[in-house]
């Protein structure tokens, strides 16, 4: 009896951390992105919603933002590299069982995620608004994925470590540093320390995390569906250490404009602009190993999604840099243009990698065909077009508040011109929380309608061998 | 020895990433210490009507910093002083604010009654139509009495002693206005700079402000917004840099353009020195259509082809 309560809840059947992780994902993702979406709503609409606090726009957007990043891309990459550590290494996981504690720890934080910030209990720092005790959690949870996927890693059955494991390896050691830094649960720094600390968590759980994990992944993923070899490993080992170089100063060109020391600027901007190399060492190897097979990408909506984040890389890449100088954060910072740029990378890139990686992992987990194709054809075309809409909509915005800012328009003015762009971005919004949705439906109809089990023992052989 | 041929690599990886830390965190903790300044907000001077820092404490709670900064740039005209390093030491968690849905608070301590700021967390719409700002109706009372007097606590340690004032990035408090003064060769109390000012006068400003600089140009009679006119005493105000603020950035709203995209410096200074000149203790009064200067058509001569084609080869 005590044994079946473990296995349940504790499951030491192979593949399951995994699986519940990506599940646990897409369930936040719906509550994240559909906070989100009311937000967006709210923008057009004030008063649709009166006197719930719950509901006011700032607590949505703290929910929304915490929900989106610790909740659904977190989760889903941690879900991912369980399911893609071991297949690296020939082996099982680690531990099964500590991966689904660490599970259930996660979900416990959203959980307290969810009541906290939509009550406005927040420590009121951007990015690291969760109370102390579930920064505890979270670095409690991280701590445990690091000891699952180094174990897996150190018991490993072939010799090279393929370059998905460096960055896997790299970002389960320093982001859980970054963020016991970035909490500063024990500290009340001076404000401005304070916002240098804050931007050196708020853009490096960015750059030492989603960037990280999420390339590791594309390149773990596009070798596997395009059944191609990797382009180049040694422009590989460039693009790692690159990252791990330039990215974690980058921070202060969140502030460049407040009075904080000029040498710490520099020294930001200068690390964003080096940030180019290695972006694109990464996408040369990325399109070069995609030579002769971008037809696939009619056909194989995993890779599509891949792709397509990858594409939505290099244009956010692209635009970081030259927003971190002087002279265009100058004009462009305090506007929508950076709400727009931070979809790009959140949603455009890591959303579509992490989704594209849920695509893969499911059926090799499960052995169970995906439901309907159709579904994963809408999904992709709502959740594509619904982003480019809300990214051209709030870059217009932005130019348009950025000129308003640059020519001394006053504010009651310029915000009056930018409505209709608040209402296509609500538009958006409904696109792609729809998209998620039909993600959610197809996924429940695959792993819980009736369908003959058949792949499973195959694949499940193939992750042991 | 050689048995982890990853040694190197973690090795490398620990280093780079304890170097970074070290860098752009640890050390500008040590290094970057401002001295507090009394330009800083004080929490204690509106404390019968509520209590500021717990409505700091509010503030954060209802998320205002999402879409209002509290940090006023160089390029903010109209926000008030400009902030100072010291200013923030007291304030923690940071507040610095990443986007401007709505206006910059830093100096917003005074700009509107409690009432007025009670009303607009209230019903924003009600007192500023078109706004789009979340409704805050569910705080409390309590919780409305210490933000708002949160609200007018800030800014209350940077006062403004003058009316007119050029904005920082032009005055000596700021690096580039000291650079400003510094390249400026022109003595603007010459006369000699006054005539030299006189003709760039004539060439760029008469045809709207008028030959005397009375607003009475020609081209004042379209004008919906009427050019200044430089006999007001009121100007007497201005300092040079207000003036080469004006010149420089024109008026928004009005057809003032940004001299500072056409003229040089140099221009600019010659300009301040005549316009300085121009202030007289009684306002000459424009208000008929008779006292504008006027121009009268004159008939050109018909010029031959080779006056006007001078290398046309006839001679």
């Amino acid at each position: 009896m005590q044994s079946s309560f473990i296995d349940k809840f504790l499951s030491n059947e192979p593949g399951s951390a995994s699986r519940n992780f990506l599940l646990s994902a897409l369930w936040w993702s719906l509550w994240a992105m559909g906070a989100g979406l009311i937000a967006g709503i709210e923008f057009s609409a004030p008063d649709l919603i009166h006197n719930i606090p719950q509901l006011s726009m700032p607590h949505l957007r703290m929910w929304h933002v915490n929900g989106v990043a610790i909740g659904w891309l977190s989760m889903a990459y941690v879900g991912s590299i369980y399911y893609m550590v071991p297949s690296l290494c020939k082996n099982k996981l680690w531990s099964e069982r500590l991966g689904n504690f660490t599970m259930w720890a996660w979900n416990i934080v959203m959980i307290g995620a969810f009541a906290n910030l939509l009550n406005g209990n927040t420590e009121g720092r951007e990015y690291a608004e969760l109370p102390a005790l579930l920064d505890y959690m979270v670095v409690i949870a991280l701590i445990t994925i690091a000891v699952n996927v180094y174990g897996t890693v150190a018991t490993r059955n072939v010799k090279k470590l393929y370059v998905s494991l460096w960055y896997f390896l790299g970002s389960m050691f320093w982001f859980p540093l970054v963020y016991i830094i970035g909490q500063r649960t024990f500290v009340a720094l001076p404000g401005l320390n304070d916002g240098i600390v804050g931007w050196f968590y708020g853009h490096n759980i960015l750059g030492m995390w989603f960037t990280t994990m999420g390339v590791g992944m594309m390149y773990y993923l596009l070798p596997r569906l395009t059944k191609a070899p990797l382009y180049s490993h040694g422009l590989s080992m460039l693009g790692f250490w690159g990252i791990a170089l330039f990215y974690a100063p980058t921070g202060t060109h969140h502030i460049t404009q407040s009075p904080v020391p000029e040498w710490l600027k520099a020294i930001a901007i200068i690390s964003s602009i080096f940030l180019f190399v290695p972006v694109i060492t990464v996408l040369t190897n990325f399109f070069m190993t995609m030579k002769g097979k971008w037809g696939l990408v009619a056909s194989d909506m995993t890779l599509r999604f891949a792709i397509t984040s990858a594409g939505f890389y290099l244009i956010t890449c692209m635009q970081g840099p030259f927003q971190a100088t002087r002279w265009v954060n100058w004009y462009l910072h305090f506007s929508q243009w950076v709400v727009g740029h931070a979809h790009l990378a959140l949603l455009g890139t890591f959303s579509f990698i992490s989704t594209s990686a849920f695509y893969y992992v499911m059926p090799r987990l499960t052995g169970r065909d995906w439901y309907s194709m159709g579904l994963i054809r809408s999904h992709y075309w709502l959740k594509f077009l619904g982003f480019l809409l809300m990214m051209i909509s709030l870059t217009i915005a932005g130019l348009i508040q950025a000129a308003g800012w640059a020519f001394g328009m006053p504010v009651d003015q310029w915000s009056l011109q930018i409505r209709p762009y608040w209402f296509l971005r609500a538009i958006s919004g409904v696109m792609i929380v729809l998209g998620q949705f039909i993600f959610a439906y197809n996924v429940y109809k695959t792993l819980y309608g009736k369908q003959v089990e058949t792949k499973k023992s195959a694949s499940m052989e193939a992750i042991k061998a | 020895m050689n048995s982890n041929p990853y040694r190197i690599g973690s090795f490398a990886v620990f280093t780079t990433f304890i170097i970074i830390i070290f860098s752009t965190v640890l050390m500008p903790m040590v290094l970057f210490q401002p001295k507090p300044t009394d330009t800083r907000n004080n929490y204690n001077l509106e404390s019968s009507a509520g209590d500021a820092l717990r409505g700091r404490q509010i503030y954060v709670r209802e998320g205002c910093f999402y879409c209002h900064s509290q940090f006023t740039r160089l390029q903010d005209r109209g926000y008030g002083p400009l902030v100072k390093a010291g200013d923030f030491v007291y304030e923690a968690p940071h507040v610095l604010g990443t986007a401007r849905t709505g206006p910059d608070l830093t100096n917003e301590g005074g700009r509107f009654p409690s009432q007025w700021q009670k009303a607009h967390l209230i019903e924003p719409r009600a007192v500023k139509p078109g706004s789009i700002m979340p409704s805050f109706s569910y705080l409390s009372d309590r919780d409305m009495n210490d933000l708002v007097c949160y609200i007018q606590t800030l800014g209350n340690g940077r006062t403004v002693t003058a009316y007119v004032e050029a904005p920082d990035e032009y005055m000596p408090s700021t690096p580039s206005g000291q650079a400003l003064l510094a390249r400026r060769h022109v003595d603007t109390n010459s006369d000699a700079a006054s005539n030299a000012g006189r003709g760039i006068f004539t060439q760029n400003c008469a045809a709207c402000h008028g030959l005397e600089g009375w607003g009475n140009g020609p081209n004042s009679i379209t004008l919906e917004k009427k050019p200044a006119n430089f006999s007001r005493p009121f100007y007497k105000q201005y300092s040079d840099q207000m003036w080469f603020y004006r010149i420089s950035e024109g008026v928004p709203g009005t057809r003032m353009p940004r001299f500072g995209e056409t003229l040089t410096e140099e221009q600019r200074w010659y300009l301040v020195a005549y316009l300085k000149s121009l202030p007289q203790d009684k306002e000459v009064t424009i208000n008929s259509l008779a006292q504008l200067n006027k121009i009268t058509p004159t008939k050109l001569p018909v010029l031959t082809k080779q006056e006007w084609e001078p290398h046309s080869g006839g001679h």
